[in-house]
C-alpha cells in the first residue's frame, strides 16, 4: 500500500507546476530583470560546462594533435577502432543496429552535400523573386469579388435520379485537364526546379567510343554522372535496333543546376556566334522551356575548352537543355528565364 | 497579367451597384461607356450563355451618386529606386565550416583525378601539376593540404581556429596556384653542407623546383569593401555592394523621403514615377520602373489639433505631362496626401541633384537600417515592408 502511494505521488508530481526556482529562471530571461538576479538564478542550477559556454582551454587547443598521436603510435590498432560499416538492411525500429540518416557521412547512401551558396540562387531570392511578384500582380478593385469561373468538372444535369452522386465529367473535348494558373503571391513565385541535359549521338550506332565521349563531355559540363538510355523500338530507316544505347541524360538539381545555368548564361551564351536567342515557341504549356546547343557551342563551356584537344575530333556532341520551372504556363516560365538572362526571339507562343 | 478589359467586364457582370466611391475613374469610364466599335456589347453581356454560377447580371449597372461629399487628397507617386546587391553575401562561420567539411568528404568519395586526361605527358603543364600536387596532395585548391586516399585520409576535420575555410585563405591559395607556386611554401631540399639550398649536381633534386626567373603576374581580385565603404560616402553606389541601396532625398521641408511628386493630368503611376526620376535627378540614370502597380502606400491627413484642416493647393500644369496642359492652373481643397510607391531598379548612372526641380537639397543611397534612422516614424511604418532585407 505504501509502495502504491509512493508510485502514485511520484506520478502526480509530474503533473504539478515546475519547481519555483526554475520558473524564476525562466521569468528572469525577460529584459526587465537585472543581470545580478540572472546570475543568482543560474547559480542554483547544477554546474555544467555547457551552461558556462566556454570552449576548451587555449593550452588544450595547442596540444591537440590527432595526426601526431597516430604517427607516434607503434602498435597497430584493431580494425574495429577505425572501421565501421553501417547496416546494409533495415531490420525494424527495435533492432540494436539502426542505419544512420542519409545525411550522415557514415551512411551508405551519403552524397556529399552543398559545397557553396550559388550566386544565381542568391540573386533569385534577393532580387528576381520580388520583381516577379510585382510584375505578375493582378489588381482586384476593393469591394469587388473575383470573377468566378465556370466549373472545371461538369455535373450531370437532368431528370434521372442516378445523376445525383455520379462522378463529375471532364471538360468538353477530352478528359485531359489543363494546368491551373494560381495567382502569384509571395509563397507562389515560380522558381527553377531542375534542368535536364540530353544528348543523342547517331555515331554511337557504329562506335561505342562516341557514347563514352558524349558521357565525359556531359559529366564535365554538368558535374553529374550521365545516365545512358536504350532505344525502345527498332527503326530500320535510322539504322537503329531496340536495345542499343544511343542517348544520355543528366538531371541537375539544386547547386549543380544553378552553377550550370550561370555558366550557360554568363560564359557560353555571349560567345555563341550569330545566336538570336531561344525560340519564342519553345515551351510545353506547363512552364518548362527547352533549348538546343550545337557541338561548337558545347565546346565553349570552360570545362571542355580547357582540354579541347583531348577529345577526339568531331565527337563532342550537341545537346538539348530542358529547364523545368514551378511555373504552370509558358509566359510565366519565359518571364522567369528572361529575368535570369536568357533572350527569346520571334513570335512568343503561349 | 494586369487589370484590363477582362476585369472591367467581370465587374460589369454584376457585383452590385458601382459608384465613384467603389471603382476607380478609368474602370468606371469603361463600364459606363461600352465600346462603340461593338454596338451589341451591352446586349451580348446579357445574352451570353448562362454560367453555372447564377449571379444577378446587369448589362449597364446603375451608377449611383456618392453618398458623402467627396474629399480630395493630394495624389502623389513616389519611385522607390533601388540598386540591387552586386555581390553575394559573406558566408557565416557555420556555412564556411560546413562547406569545407563537405568538400573534404567529397575528395574521399570521388574517383581519383585522371591526370593524363587534362595534361599531356611530358608537357610543362604536366610538370607544373606534379610539382603542385606534391605540396597540396589533392587536386582541389580550396581545402588546404589534405590527402584523401593517403594514410591520413581519416583526418578530414580541421582543428579549432583553422583558417582554411576563410575567404582570404581560399583567394590566396587560388592566386598562388595561378602564379605557379604551391598553395603553401614547400620545404627546400638540401643538406647541412649546402645550408638547405638546392644543389645542381643531383638532377632529381632540382626537378620541379621553381626558379624565380620569370614572375607570372596574376591580377588580384577587387576588394569587396570599397573606398566608398571606408569613407562611408552615402552618395556613392559602390558602398555596401552586398546590400540593396535605396535612393532618398531631403525635401524642402528638411525631411528625408523617397522622391515624390503629384500625379498630373491623365498620366498613370508608372509614367509619373519615370517623370519624377527625370525631373528630380536628370537623365543620366539608367532605370527601370517595375510593373504598373504600386508596392505600397502612405497616407497623411492634414490636421490641426486633432481636427481635419484642409489646405488649398494650386495645381499648375507640368511641362512633361501633355494631358496636364489641357487645364490651366486650378485650385483644389485637399484633406491630406496619399503617396503610392512604385518599385524602380537602378542599372547604371548616378543621380544629379543639380537638375532637381522639386527643391530637394541632397540625395543619399541608404540600406534598410539607415532608411529607418533617416525617416520619421509614421512614414517608416508604411515603408518598411516594401524594402528588401538584403
Amino acid at each position: 500500500m505504501a509502495l502504491l502511494q509512493e508510485v502514485t505521488s511520484t506520478f502526480l508530481r509530474r503533473f504539478k507546476a515546475p519547481p519555483a526556482s526554475l520558473h524564476r529562471i525562466w521569468a528572469s530571461q525577460c529584459r526587465h530583470a537585472s543581470t545580478e538576479a540572472v546570475a543568482q538564478e543560474t547559480d542554483e542550477l547544477e554546474e555544467s560546462s555547457f551552461l558556462q559556454g566556454e570552449g576548451p582551454a587555449q593550452q588544450a587547443i595547442e596540444r591537440f594533435d590527432p595526426a601526431g598521436v597516430a604517427k607516434r603510435r607503434n602498435r597497430r590498432l584493431p580494425p574495429s577502432r577505425y572501421q565501421f560499416r553501417s547496416p546494409r538492411y533495415y531490420r525494424g525500429p527495435l533492432h540494436p543496429h539502426q542505419p544512420p540518416r542519409p545525411s550522415e557521412p557514415s551512411s551508405r547512401e551519403f552524397a556529399p552535400g552543398p559545397f557553396s551558396l550559388p550566386r544565381l540562387e542568391q540573386t533569385y531570392h534577393d532580387t528576381l523573386a520580388s520583381d516577379y511578384m510585382v510584375l505578375a500582380y493582378a489588381h482586384l478593385p476593393p469591394g469587388q469579388t473575383a470573377f468566378k469561373k465556370g466549373e472545371r468538372l461538369r455535373r450531370w444535369e437532368g431528370d434521372s435520379p442516378y445523376f445525383k452522386n455520379r462522378p463529375l465529367r471532364g471538360p468538353r473535348g477530352g478528359d485531359t485537364l489543363r494546368l491551373l494558373r494560381k495567382p502569384v503571391t509571395f509563397r507562389n513565385v515560380p522558381q527553377l526546379q531542375r534542368v535536364t541535359v540530353h544528348t543523342m549521338s547517331s555515331d554511337a550506332i557504329n562506335s561505342g567510343a562516341a557514347l563514352h565521349v558524349s558521357g565525359m563531355v556531359l559529366q564535365a559540363i554538368t558535374n553529374v554522372r550521365a545516365e545512358a538510355h536504350e532505344v525502345k523500338k527498332s527503326v530500320a530507316g535510322f539504322g537503329v535496333r531496340a536495345g542499343m544505347y544511343l542517348s544520355l541524360t543528366c538531371e541537375l538539381k539544386g547547386e549543380d543546376m544553378y552553377h550550370f545555368l550561370s555558366k550557360l548564361v554568363d560564359v557560353v551564351m555571349p560567345k555563341m556566334k550569330d545566336w538570336p536567342g531561344v525560340k519564342g515557341s519553345s515551351g510545353d504549356f506547363s512552364g518548362n522551356i527547352a533549348l538546343g546547343l550545337k557541338a561548337e557551342e558545347v565546346a565553349l563551356f570552360p570545362e571542355v575548352e580547357v582540354n579541347y584537344d583531348m577529345y577526339p575530333p568531331k565527337l563532342i556532341p550537341g545537346c538539348h537543355i530542358m529547364i523545368h520551372t514551378t511555373a504552370t504556363t509558358d509566359q510565366d516560365a519565359r518571364l522567369l528565364l528572361t529575368q535570369i538572362g536568357i533572350p527569346f526571339f520571334g513570335k512568343l507562343v503561349h | 497579367m494586369n487589370a484590363g478589359q477582362k476585369s472591367a467586364r467581370r465587374i460589369a457582370a454584376g457585383n452590385g451597384p458601382i459608384s465613384r466611391d467603389t471603382v476607380c475613374v478609368s474602370c468606371l469610364h469603361r463600364l459606363t461607356h461600352p465600346s462603340r466599335r461593338n454596338a451589341s456589347t451591352g446586349t451580348a453581356l446579357a445574352e451570353s450563355p448562362s454560367s453555372p454560377t447564377q449571379q444577378p447580371r446587369h448589362p449597364n449597372p446603375p451608377v449611383t451618386t456618392a453618398k458623402a461629399p467627396r474629399k480630395a487628397y493630394q495624389l502623389l507617386a513616389s519611385p522607390v529606386l533601388s540598386r540591387p546587391p552586386l555581390l553575394t553575401r559573406d558566408l557565416t562561420s557555420f556555412e564556411k565550416a560546413y562547406y569545407l567539411y563537405q568538400k573534404r568528404l567529397n575528395e574521399r568519395l570521388a574517383l581519383p583525378f585522371t591526370r593524363y586526361f587534362y595534361y599531356k605527358k611530358g608537357t610543362p603543364g604536366d610538370a607544373e601539376w606534379k610539382r603542385k600536387i606534391k605540396v597540396r596532395k589533392t587536386p582541389a585548391r580550396d581545402i588546404g593540404v589534405y590527402a584523401a586516399y593517403g594514410d591520413e585520409g581519416w583526418n578530414d576535420e580541421v582543428l579549432v581556429g583553422d583558417r582554411t575555410a576563410e575567404r582570404e585563405s581560399v583567394v590566396e591559395a587560388l592566386l598562388r596556384d595561378a602564379e605557379g607556386k604551391g598553395i603553401v611554401d614547400e620545404e627546400v631540399v638540401g643538406d647541412k653542407d649546402t645550408e638547405g639550398l638546392v644543389v645542381a649536381g643531383d638532377a632529381k633534386v632540382g626537378e620541379g623546383q621553381r626558379r624565380d626567373l620569370t614572375k607570372v603576374e596574376v591580377e588580384r581580385p577587387v576588394e569587396r569593401v570599397t573606398e566608398a565603404d571606408r569613407a562611408n560616402n552615402m552618395r556613392s553606389l559602390s558602398r555596401k555592394m552586398d546590400r540593396t541601396l535605396y535612393l532618398l532625398v531631403k525635401n524642402r521641408e528638411g525631411r528625408w523621403r523617397f522622391p515624390q511628386d503629384r500625379v498630373h493630368g491623365r498620366e498613370n503611376l508608372h509614367q509619373a514615377a519615370e517623370r519624377i526620376l527625370v525631373q528630380g535627378f536628370g537623365i543620366d540614370m539608367n532605370t527601370w520602373i517595375v510593373g504598373n502597380h504600386p508596392i505600397g502606400h502612405h497616407q497623411m491627413n492634414y490636421t490641426s489639433g486633432g481636427a481635419p484642416a484642409p489646405r488649398l493647393a494650386k495645381i499648375s500644369p507640368n511641362r512633361l505631362v501633355s494631358t496636364s496642359r489641357d487645364r490651366p492652373e486650378y485650385e483644389q481643397e485637399e484633406y491630406g496626401e496619399k503617396v503610392f510607391f512604385m518599385k524602380g531598379r537602378m542599372m547604371t548612372g548616378q543621380a544629379d541633384i543639380g537638375k532637381n526641380e522639386y527643391g530637394d537639397s541632397e540625395f543619399r543611397w541608404l540600406v534598410k537600417e539607415e532608411v529607418e534612422e533617416a525617416v520619421t516614424g509614421g512614414y517608416w511604418k508604411s515603408v518598411k515592408d516594401m524594402l528588401a532585407e538584403r
